[in-house]
Formats: C-alpha cells, sequence, structure tokens
C-alpha cells in the first residue's frame, strides 16, 4: 500500500527486537547503579548505522526504521552517547569520511553529545578517548577535545564534564538535511522519554492503593494520565510525519521536522514532570525512577535547536489569502 | 509506513483542486436561520451536480466511494480553497445520520432518505441529548409508547443543532417501559414536521441561534421509522460513533490548519517575539493535529478509542488558536468580526460531543486501561 501508516512487517520486526533487547540489557532499574551504559549490544544489532547502505556497513534501512528504534532508546533512557554515535557516524559519512563512520558505529571510536557552553563545551556522559559531537547553532561538528573534567551535575544519570577546550575538528556540516535528520532523532529521544514516563506513571496508578482502591481510579490522576497519552500520541503522529517526509525528500520535510523539534521538548518535560508528581512522595525520591525521565528531557531537549518554524512554507497553506482581514 | 501517492491520486487532486476553485461560494456563510439552511442546500447541490457528493459514502448509495488517500486528498483541497465548513447544518445528515442510515437502516429508508441528503432536500438534526442526560445520555427519559404500528414520542430533547430548519432528526428515546440506562432505547427517524413538534431555538454565548431545544407532545412516529430493531438503540447510535470521528473530523482539523495559516499572515506585520513564539508553537501544533488525523485514517487503531485523543486534542487546540487570535487583534478584538465570533463559538469545542473531562476519563480507562471509578 502506497499510503500506509501501519508499520511494514521489516518495521514490525526491527522494532520487536529492539524492543526486546533493551528490555534484556536495558531495563530502568539499571539507572539506579551509578554506571555508564555499555552501547556493545546495541552496535552487536547494528543500531548505530541502519540507514546506512550495506555498502557503507550499514543495514540499509531507512530514517524511519532508524527513528522507530531510537524513539525506543529514549523511552529506555540510553545515553546520548547513543544519539551522538548515530548522528556522527552519518555526518562522517556524508562528508566523505567512510572510516571514520565505520570506527564510530562500531564503537571503535566512542563519541559523546557535546554543548557549546560559556565556559567550554559541555560533554554529556563522557567516556575515555571519545570525539565529541557538538550541537551547535544549525551546526554539527565531532572535535577532538582532549581532556575534560568531570563537573557535579542533576545527578549520574546524566553526567556531565567541561572540555578545556577544542582541537582538531573531525568532521562538520551545515547541511540542512544532515542537520534535520539530527533533530528528527533527537525528538526522537524525547518521544520515547515521554512514552516511557507515560507508561511507568500508568503502571504505578493501577498498583498503587489509597483509600481503598488503586489511585488510577480518581478522575484527578486519571486526567492526568490522559493528557500524558495525547501528548505521546500527538508527537509520536508527527514523528510518523516527519520522518516519512525526510526518508522520501518530500518538499514540506524541514516543515515537519522543525515542527517536531519545537514540540518535543515541552512533551518530554511535562510527561516526565506528571510522572513524578503521579508517584507522589517516592516520585520524589532517587530510589524511584521517575526523576531520570526529567533529567534526560533536559538533557536532551538542549542538543540543538530546531529551525524557525514561521519561515518555512506550511502543506496546509490556503490556496487565497483571506478575504476578511480581521 | 508510507505515504506516496499515485499518479492517479494527483490527477484527482487537481481535479478536485480546479471545482473546488471555481464552485467556492465566495461569501462568508449566513452564521443561522432558514438563510443558513438554504445556503447549506445550495451548496450540497452543486457538490452533487459536479460529481463530488457523499465523499465518503459508498458508491452504491450515491457516494463517491473513494479510498482513504482520495478522502485525505478532496479534504486538504477542501479547506486550503476556504469551501463552507464542514461543520453546518449538513454535518449530522452526512456524518452521522446518513451512514447510520447505510449501516443499519432497511432498504427502504435508504432509498427514501439517502437521495434526498446528498441533494441537500433533507438536512438532518440530532436528538440525543435531554436537560437531565447530558454527559450521562443513558439516563434519558424521552419515551415512545408502541400504539398500534406508530411510536407515540412525548419528552424533551436539547442542544439540537440546526433543529430549526432541519428537515428530519435522528431521535434516540426510551420504548421499553421500565428499562434503565442503555437498555430499551431505540433509534428513530423523527419527521419535524410532524404534529406535536415544538422548536424552541437557544441563543448561544456568541449571539446566534444554532442550537434549539426541542418539545414532543404526543408526536406519532411510524414503526417503519425505527433503525435497527426496536430497543436496539444503543448499538445503533454507537455503530456510527466511528465514522463521525474519522472522516468528519478530518474535515474539521484540515479546517483549523488553514486557519492558524490565517492567523499568521494577519499577525506578521505586528507580531513580537512573544506572539510570534506562540504562533510557532500553534502550528507545530496544528501539524501535530494534521499528523494525527493521517493517522487514524491510515493505521489500525491500537484500542478502538484512541480517537478520542485526537478528539479532545483538536477542541484544546481550537480553544488554544482562537485566544491567540484575541491577543493578535488587539482592541478590534472587541468588535463582532470573524476572528472574535469563531472565539467564542469555540468555547462549545470542549464541552459539545463529549465534555473535556468525559474524554479524559474515556481515555484514561480505555486507552491506558486504567480502572473505572
Amino acid at each position: 500500500m502506497a499510503f500506509d501508516l501501519n508499520l511494514s512487517q521489516d518495521q514490525r520486526l526491527i522494532v520487536e527486537a529492539a524492543a526486546a533487547l533493551l528490555a534484556e540489557s536495558f531495563p530502568l532499574g539499571r539507572l539506579r547503579e551509578a554506571r555508564q551504559d555499555d552501547l556493545a549490544p546495541l552496535c552487536a544489532f547494528g543500531a548505530f548505522s541502519l540507514s546506512a547502505s550495506e555498502e557503507e556497513g550499514g543495514s540499509g534501512f531507512t530514517i524511519v526504521e532508524e527513528a522507530l528504534v531510537h524513539t525506543l532508546l529514549g523511552r529506555h533512557l540510553l545515553t546520548t552517547r547513543s544519539l551522538a554515535t548515530t548522528v556522527a557516524a552519518a555526518v562522517a559519512r556524508s562528508v566523505g569520511e567512510g572510516a571514520l563512520a565505520t570506527a564510530i558505529a562500531s564503537l571503535g571510536r566512542p563519541v559523546c553529545a557535546g554543548l557549546p557552553g560559556a565556559q567550554g563545551i559541555l560533554v554529556l556522559d563522557p567516556v575515555p578517548n571519545a570525539a565529541v559531537l557538538v550541537f551547535g547553532d544549525r551546526q554539527l561538528s565531532l572535535v577532538e577535545t582532549g581532556a575534560v573534567r568531570e563537573q557535579p551535575g542533576l545527578g549520574h544519570s546524566v553526567a556531565v564534564a567541561l572540555a578545556g577546550g577544542t582541537g582538531s575538528t573531525l568532521a562538520s556540516t551545515d547541511d540542512p538535511a544532515r542537520l534535520a535528520a539530527a533533530d528528527l532523532l533527537v525528538s526522537c529521544h524525547l518521544l520515547g522519554v515521554a512514552e516511557g514516563a507515560r507508561d511507568l506513571a500508568v503502571a504505578y496508578a493501577a498498583m498503587r492503593r489509597q483509600f481503598g482502591k488503586p489511585i488510577g481510579a480518581f478522575q484527578a490522576v486519571k486526567h492526568h494520565a490522559a493528557d500524558m497519552a495525547i501528548r505521546a500520541e500527538m508527537l509520536s503522529a508527527q514523528r510518523d510525519m516527519a520522518a516519512i517526509a525526510l526518508a522520501d525528500r518530500r518538499p514540506d520535510a524541514a516543515f515537519q521536522v522543525a515542527a517536531l523539534r519545537r514540540l518535543a521538548p515541552p512533551v518530554a518535560l511535562a510527561n516526565a514532570r506528571a510522572c513524578i508528581q503521579l508517584h507522589g512522595g517516592i516520585g520524589f525520591s532517587a530510589e524511584a525512577d521517575a526523576h531520570h525521565f526529567v533529567k534526560h528531557a533536559h538533557a536532551l531537549s538542549r542538543l540543538g535547536e530546531a529551525a524557525s518554524l514561521l519561515d518555512l512554507p506550511s502543506p496546509m497553506a490556503p490556496r487565497q489569502p483571506a478575504a476578511e482581514r480581521t | 509506513m508510507q505515504l506516496t501517492t499515485t499518479p492517479e491520486d494527483e490527477t484527482f487532486r487537481t481535479a478536485a483542486r480546479a471545482w473546488l476553485a471555481a464552485n467556492v461560494p465566495g461569501e462568508r456563510p449566513p452564521r443561522e436561520g432558514k438563510a443558513a439552511a438554504d445556503f447549506t442546500r445550495a451548496w450540497l447541490r452543486r457538490c452533487q451536480q459536479g460529481g463530488w457528493a457523499g465523499i465518503a459514502w459508498p458508491r452504491q448509495y450515491g457516494g463517491q466511494g473513494l479510498p482513504p488517500q482520495r478522502i485525505l486528498i478532496w479534504y486538504e483541497e477542501y479547506v486550503r480553497a476556504r469551501a463552507p465548513s464542514v461543520l453546518d447544518g449538513s454535518f449530522v445528515a452526512l456524518n452521522h445520520a446518513g451512514p447510520t442510515l447505510i449501516a443499519c437502516g432497511s432498504e427502504d429508508q435508504k432509498a427514501f432518505h439517502l437521495p434526498k441528503i446528498l441533494s441537500g432536500d433533507a438536512l438532518w438534526c440530532q436528538g440525543f441529548s435531554e436537560p437531565d442526560a447530558g454527559s450521562d445520555l443513558a439516563s434519558l427519559r424521552t419515551q415512545g409508547v408502541v400504539d398500534g404500528d406508530h411510536l407515540v414520542v412525548n419528552g424533551q430533547k436539547i442542544w439540537s443543532s440546526y433543529s430549526d430548519h432541519a428537515d428530519y432528526q435522528e431521535l434516540l428515546i426510551r420504548t421499553e417501559p421500565g428499562s434503565r440506562h442503555h437498555k430499551g432505547l431505540s433509534w428513530v427517524i423523527c419527521d419535524m414536521r410532524a404534529p406535536g413538534i415544538t422548536v424552541r431555538p437557544i441563543r448561544n454565548l456568541a449571539g446566534v441561534s444554532h442550537f434549539a431545544e426541542v418539545f414532543y407532545d404526543d408526536v406519532r412516529i411510524p414503526l417503519s421509522s425505527v433503525v435497527g430493531p426496536l430497543h436496539d438503540g444503543w448499538r445503533v447510535a454507537m455503530t456510527t460513533l466511528g465514522f463521525e470521528r474519522k472522516t468528519a473530523a478530518m474535515g474539521l482539523q484540515f479546517e483549523l490548519g488553514v486557519r492558524i495559516e490565517d492567523l499568521i499572515a494577519l499577525a506578521r506585520p505586528r507580531a513580537g517575539t512573544a506572539l510570534a513564539e506562540r504562533l510557532a508553537d500553534l502550528r507545530a501544533e496544528a501539524a501535530a493535529l494534521r499528523a494525527m488525523t493521517y493517522r487514524t485514517v491510515l493505521r489500525e487503531p491500537v484500542t478502538p478509542s484512541d480517537g478520542s485523543m485526537m478528539r479532545l486534542y483538536f477542541a484544546e487546540l481550537a480553544q488554544r488558536i482562537f485566544a491567540a487570535a484575541m491577543d493578535v487583534l488587539g482592541p478590534e478584538a472587541l468588535l463582532d468580526g470573524a476572528w472574535s465570533h469563531d472565539y467564542l463559538e469555540a468555547y462549545s469545542e470542549t464541552i459539545a460531543g463529549g465534555t473535556a473531562e468525559i474524554q479524559r476519563n474515556i481515555i484514561a480507562e480505555r486507552v491506558l486501561g486504567l480502572p473505572r471509578e
């Protein structure tokens, strides 16, 4: 079918396989221990080169499948290195650095996400010998930073370090299509945060009992849960629209991705916040998993900025200007 | 997941665009009364003459029998050409009564009523809500007593939109004596000219009367006008909800997509940074509403109630967009104009067809599986 938003057979298989792998290797409970995610199982899965062609050592899928898988990574609150690795490999490929791309996707060259800050580059989830993918102002640059100094951050699930200075640039791009692909994947992780927070909150509301019944039976709780569901549904529908538009190089691709990237941070944060609220006291504790969603939402939201939506033509523009102005 | 149109789809789009450009009335439809009803009838007639009647209806009943992607294309072209709002006096007939007759009606009922709906000769209104049966619709009390081959109806309905000039009403009444809740109801076709019917228009907060109270005083309705089995009206009423949520919603939701574009065009010369940010948010949200509309039509739902998320999102987004319009207008917002009028009308969005509160309960229970209260 040419016009169909159901997952294809291939897409269903890859989503199911990724979900099984993540449940096995990256349960949320792992975040209670202060250790960094080991991305090796995802590398074995091919998660960092899904949309690279087979000649390039990838799986030959499109950015649509990549978006679906990265949404699942977001749900499991995978380190931002998982996102930076996929994007950095794609950037390297796009500028003809095939060997570097292969090294990145195979984790031979680790990559961390970085943000330009007032005191230097802020490196997220630092690991030794990593290159840093800096999400700049409509610019992606993969740089060597040399030594970094770990800093106190919001918590161990989003570790931060400061890089003293930048060394050589390994690859860099301001190609709008490449930036849009990065914006799409950042948004997918944020969508995953929104979905994961919704599911955690709903499971808790169905289980936790007060006044002799599950708190999820009370309308005040139900209405928060319903809003979480609507926000996640809205964002995932836009994820599909943006991913397909980008994969097909449709004329509205930039618009769809900019809309998605604009919507994603507030949606992720609102769901993460509601997840803490619905957990009550335990939600405020570091022992529950709810707080990690808030911290990931903030970290992901900082990775680049949406293109200016009002400067892009909308696919729903009327054919004639309005006759009445007021 | 794919959104690839065929060359035939694009030919269809071109034809729809050309016909709409040549036939969409230039003037804004009258807001109420006979003039509004006449405008609606004339527009339906024109659509039928052009070969565009019943876009989402099956071919055997006079519709176009179009596949989902063509219906999406039609409504996108329809709203972008500024064709009359789909939420007018034809809404119940085309999106509710007609599809209900197609699904549950007798051959005689279909043969008599369906052609009249498509030609604009019969406008319909809804007779579901009552003064004491709003969100709790199943507690309705308007009664139909079997008397020979007729039902004798007594009671009162309310919020019956366009009933002042409608020809027929889809009427949900209690026909089984002593029955309670959703049992013992019947879905009947009520001729609005039958003796014993009194329509009292209600002025809404936007200053117009497009809905009304309807009183029934020994109104005789032939048993042959019962749709589906007698006493099985709840099931009949639920049959067409899916149609309403999908196809009817499409036109309305795309319409909102055009309104935000108009608002941005209106605001551009005068918007400061804060307003521009707000409009960009609304534009992104309207894009997501369109994406939800596509998803609802082109994907198997995870639960039968998935559409309720889109319905509520639409309602609240409409209110946000019109509220922003009032701020774009500034002092002119106090004058009666298209934007200020539609702003006031939009207060109904989170009430009509299921309040936002009921919708949230439905989402929590039927989509998320939380326990009933």
